[in-house]
C-alpha cells in the first residue's frame, strides 16, 4: 500500500463525528468611510511610506527623488526608464543582489492592514525581496476594506506565484526589538497613482 | 512531588531579572493582540467561525487532502505522502540527493523540528541554514526554539552579541546592538540565500481547491529561500489543509493579529509551482501522528491549532518559567497537549504547568479548548502509568476524610494543635506543602462551627 493510501485508510478509519462547513457569507468584515486614507494610514504604521503622486508627474523623477544615491535599480515595467537591470533578462536570480532599488507593480491595496497583492510578472521575483528598497506602484483607485474582498479579487497568471506585501521586512527576533529589514527589502514605499497615470 | 516541569521552572526562576523580562515581554505581546482584537468588532465572530471551519475540514481531510493533492500536481508539483518522521525525512534526503544538493536554505517549520530533520539531513552531509533570524540564532547556538513564534527569546542581545563574535558573523566587538547585530545577519545570510541548492519551507496553510502552499513571514525569508536556489521543496502536516480562499481569509486575519499583535505578518505567500529558471517544486504531506489523533476522543481538536503562539504568550506559567522548562519542543498549553498526543509517558510531567485559569482558551483563535484538555489529561495519568503515587495516596486519604463527617469534624476541630508544632518540623523538607509556602495557621474554630456561632 502506498503512504497515501496508508494514511487515507488510517484517517477514514479513526474519524469520528463529521461536521458542517459554516455559512462564511455573513462575515461582516471591516470597512472605512476612506480606504485609500486608512490604507496610508496603515501602510506608515508597518513601517512603510505611501506617497499620493500628482497626476501628470512622472514616477521616475520621484524615485530619483527619493533614492538619490541609488546606482543599481531594477524593473521590467515599460514606465520605469531609470533602471539598469531587467528581472526578465539576467542570466541568474542572484544577479539581482545588489539592487539599491527594485520597482514592481501592485494589483490592489487592503485597508485593514496595508497589504498589497502582487503577482509574479517578472522572470525571476528575487526582485521583489533582494532589492535593499521596494518601491511599488499601486494604482490609488484599487484599494479594498479587508481580506475577505481581498481573497475574492486575487488572480494567479502562468507563473503560479503571487504575494501580498504589507511594508518593509522586519524583525523582533533579537531581543524583542523591532528591526525593520532583515532578511528581504530594507525600506517599502508605495506610489500611489492616479488612474490617469496608469 | 514536584514534576519535571516544576523541577526545570526553578532553574528557569534562579534568574529573576531575566524571568521579570520574559513575563513582561509575553504580556506585552498579550496586550497587542488584545489592542488587535478589540480593534476589529468582528474578531469573536472570526474566532467562532475559524473553530467552525477546521471543526469542518479535519473532520473531512481525506477529502480535502485529495482535493490539494489534485489541485498541486495540476499546478505541476510533485506531491509525497510521509506517514511519520522516518519517512519524512527519507522523502527530503531523497530529493536532495536527486538534485545534488549540498547546501539548502529553510525558512521556519516546526514540523522539521518535529521530524528531526536537519540532524538527520546534517548527519548524512547536507548543509542546513535556518534563515529566519530567530532560528538562526538558535541553530549557531546548537539549541532548540523555546517558543514558535519567538524562537530565541531565551537569549539577551549581549548573548547573541557574544555569538556572532564567536562566529565571525559581526566584526564590531562588544557592539550589541540589535540593529546592528539584525544587520550582520542579514549580510551572512544573504550570501547563504545565493549560494544554497535548495530552499525549503513550512506551511501556515495549503488550499484545496488551488493547490497553494501559503506562508507568512515578517522577515520575507521564506520567499528569499525560494528565489534562488533552483529547488524549492514545501513541508506541510496533513492538518494545515484548508478548502478555499474564504477560509484563508479568516486565517489570515487572525494569524498574526492573535500571534504578535501585528494586523498582518509583511508577506503573506502563495506558492502554486516552481520559477520559470528552477526544477519543480515538491510538496510533502507529513502524518505522523495525525490520522491517530483525528481518533482521540477528547482530544482531536488539537488538530484545529494553527500554530499562531498565543497561548503561550498569555499563559502565566509559560511566562514564568519559559520554554526550556517543557519537555516537548513546543511549550505552552498548546505544547502541553501536543506532547501528550505524541507520548504521554515521557511528556506527563507538563500537565501539572497550567493553573486551569483557561487564559489560553480565552485568546486562541480557533477556539481550542486548550485547558479544558489538560483537565483531562490529568485525569488519565493513572491509566498512562505517570501518576505521582505520593499525590495518588493523598488523594485516597482526602476521599476517606471527605467522604466521612466524623473523621473530617474530628480532624477540623483538632487541626489547630498543628499551629505548635516546632516551626522547623513543619517547614521542612518532610512536608510538600512547605515548599515555596508558609505553613498556614489553623483556626482555633473550623469554619462551619463559626458560620453557626455567627447565627
Amino acid at each position: 500500500m502506498s503512504s497515501k493510501e496508508d494514511i487515507l485508510k488510517r484517517y477514514r478509519a479513526n474519524v469520528k463525528e463529521q461536521f458542517d462547513m459554516p455559512d462564511l457569507s455573513d462575515i461582516a468584515g471591516v470597512t472605512y468611510p476612506d480606504p485609500l486614507l486608512q490604507f496610508i494610514n496603515m501602510t506608515k504604521s508597518v513601517g512603510g511610506n505611501a506617497i499620493e503622486v500628482a497626476k501628470g508627474r512622472d514616477i521616475n523623477e520621484i524615485i530619483r527623488e527619493l533614492y538619490p544615491e541609488a546606482k543599481e535599480i531594477a524593473s521590467n515595467l515599460s514606465e520605469v526608464t531609470i533602471a539598469t537591470r531587467n528581472p526578465d533578462n539576467v542570466s541568474q536570480a542572484s544577479d539581482l543582489n545588489g539592487t539599491d532599488v527594485g520597482i514592481i507593480r501592485g494589483e490592489f491595496g487592503v485597508a485593514e492592514n496595508a497589504c498589497i497583492w502582487i503577482p509574479q510578472t517578472m522572470k525571476e521575483k528575487a526582485v521583489m525581496f533582494i532589492s535593499e528598497n521596494l518601491v511599488i506602484l499601486l494604482p490609488k483607485s484599487q484599494i479594498v476594506n479587508n481580506m475577505h474582498e481581498a481573497y475574492r479579487r486575487i488572480e494567479f497568471n502562468n507563473y503560479g506565484y503571487g504575494t501580498f506585501i504589507s511594508g518593509p521586512s522586519k524583525t523582533a527576533d533579537i531581543a524583542q526589538v523591532l528591526v525593520m529589514g532583515a532578511q528581504a527589502a530594507r525600506s517599502a514605499t508605495v506610489l500611489l497613482l492616479d488612474d490617469s497615470d496608469l | 512531588m514536584s514534576t519535571q516541569h516544576s523541577k526545570a521552572a526553578k532553574a528557569f526562576l534562579k534568574n529573576q531579572t531575566y524571568a521579570h523580562w520574559h513575563d513582561a515581554t509575553f504580556w506585552a505581546v498579550r496586550t497587542k493582540r488584545d489592542n488587535m482584537a478589540y480593534g476589529l468588532d468582528e474578531w469573536e465572530q472570526l474566532r467562532e467561525k475559524a473553530s467552525q471551519i477546521k471543526r469542518h475540514t479535519i473532520t473531512h481531510l481525506d477529502k480535502y487532502l485529495d482535493q490539494f493533492a489534485t489541485a498541486a500536481e495540476r499546478n505541476g508539483c510533485e506531491v509525497h505522502w510521509a506517514k511519520d518522521a522516518k519517512e519524512f525525512n527519507e522523502i527530503v534526503f531523497g530529493i536532495l540527493k536527486n538534485h545534488n544538493v549540498k547546501k539548502m536554505v529553510k525558512s521556519k517549520s516546526m514540523l522539521t523540528e518535529e521530524c528531526g530533520m536537519n540532524p538527520y539531513l546534517e548527519a548524512k552531509g547536507i548543509e542546513v541554514v535556518e534563515t529566519d533570524l530567530g532560528e538562526r540564532i538558535i541553530q549557531l547556538k546548537g539549541q532548540a526554539p523555546s517558543h514558535i513564534v519567538m524562537p530565541a527569546i531565551h537569549l539577551s542581545h549581549d548573548d547573541v552579541g557574544e555569538l556572532f563574535e564567536e562566529k565571525g558573523i559581526s566584526n564590531e566587538k562588544g557592539n550589541h546592538d540589535p540593529t546592528y547585530l539584525t544587520y550582520r545577519a542579514r549580510l551572512s545570510l544573504r550570501n547563504e540565500f545565493l549560494t544554497a541548492d535548495a530552499g525549503m519551507t513550512g506551511a501556515n496553510f495549503g488550499i484545496a481547491e488551488t493547490g497553494d502552499i501559503v506562508v507568512c513571514t515578517n522577515e520575507g525569508n521564506a520567499d528569499m529561500s525560494t528565489s534562488c536556489p533552483k529547488l524549492h521543496i514545501a513541508a506541510i502536516g496533513l492538518e494545515k489543509i484548508i478548502p478555499n480562499y474564504d477560509c484563508l481569509a479568516v486565517f489570515q486575519r487572525m494569524l498574526c493579529r492573535a500571534g504578535t499583535g501585528q494586523p498582518t505578518t509583511t508577506y503573506t505567500s502563495h506558492f502554486r509551482k516552481a520559477r520559470p529558471t528552477a526544477d519543480h517544486m515538491h510538496i510533502i504531506l507529513v502524518d505522523n501522528g495525525r490520522s491517530e489523533w483525528i481518533g482521540n476522543p477528547q482530544h482531536w481538536e488539537v488538530l484545529k491549532c494553527i500554530r499562531c503562539g498565543s497561548c503561550m504568550n498569555t499563559c502565566p506559567v509559560y511566562r514564568r518559567s519559559g520554554g526550556y522548562s517543557y519537555s516537548y519542543f513546543i511549550p505552552g498549553p498548546i505544547g502541553i497537549n501536543l506532547g501528550m498526543l505524541r507520548n504521554p509517558q515521557q511528556h506527563s510531567g507538563n500537565v501539572s504547568a497550567c493553573t486551569l485559569c483557561l487564559s489560553c482558551q480565552t485568546v486562541c483563535p480557533v477556539k481550542l479548548n486548550l485547558g479544558d484538555q489538560i483537565y483531562q489529561w490529568r485525569q488519565q495519568l493513572d491509566d498512562f502509568g505517570t501518576a505521582n503515587p505520593q499525590k495518588k495516596l493523598m488523594c485516597k486519604g482526602m476521599s476517606m476524610v471527605y467522604g466521612s463527617p466524623g473523621i473530617y469534624n474530628l480532624g477540623t476541630s483538632l487541626a489547630h494543635w498543628a499551629n505548635y508544632i516546632p516551626s522547623p518540623l513543619m517547614n521542612c523538607s518532610l512536608n510538600p506543602w512547605a515548599e515555596g509556602h508558609k505553613m498556614m495557621e489553623f483556626p482555633k474554630k473550623p469554619f462551619h462551627k463559626m458560620i453557626k456561632d455567627y447565627e
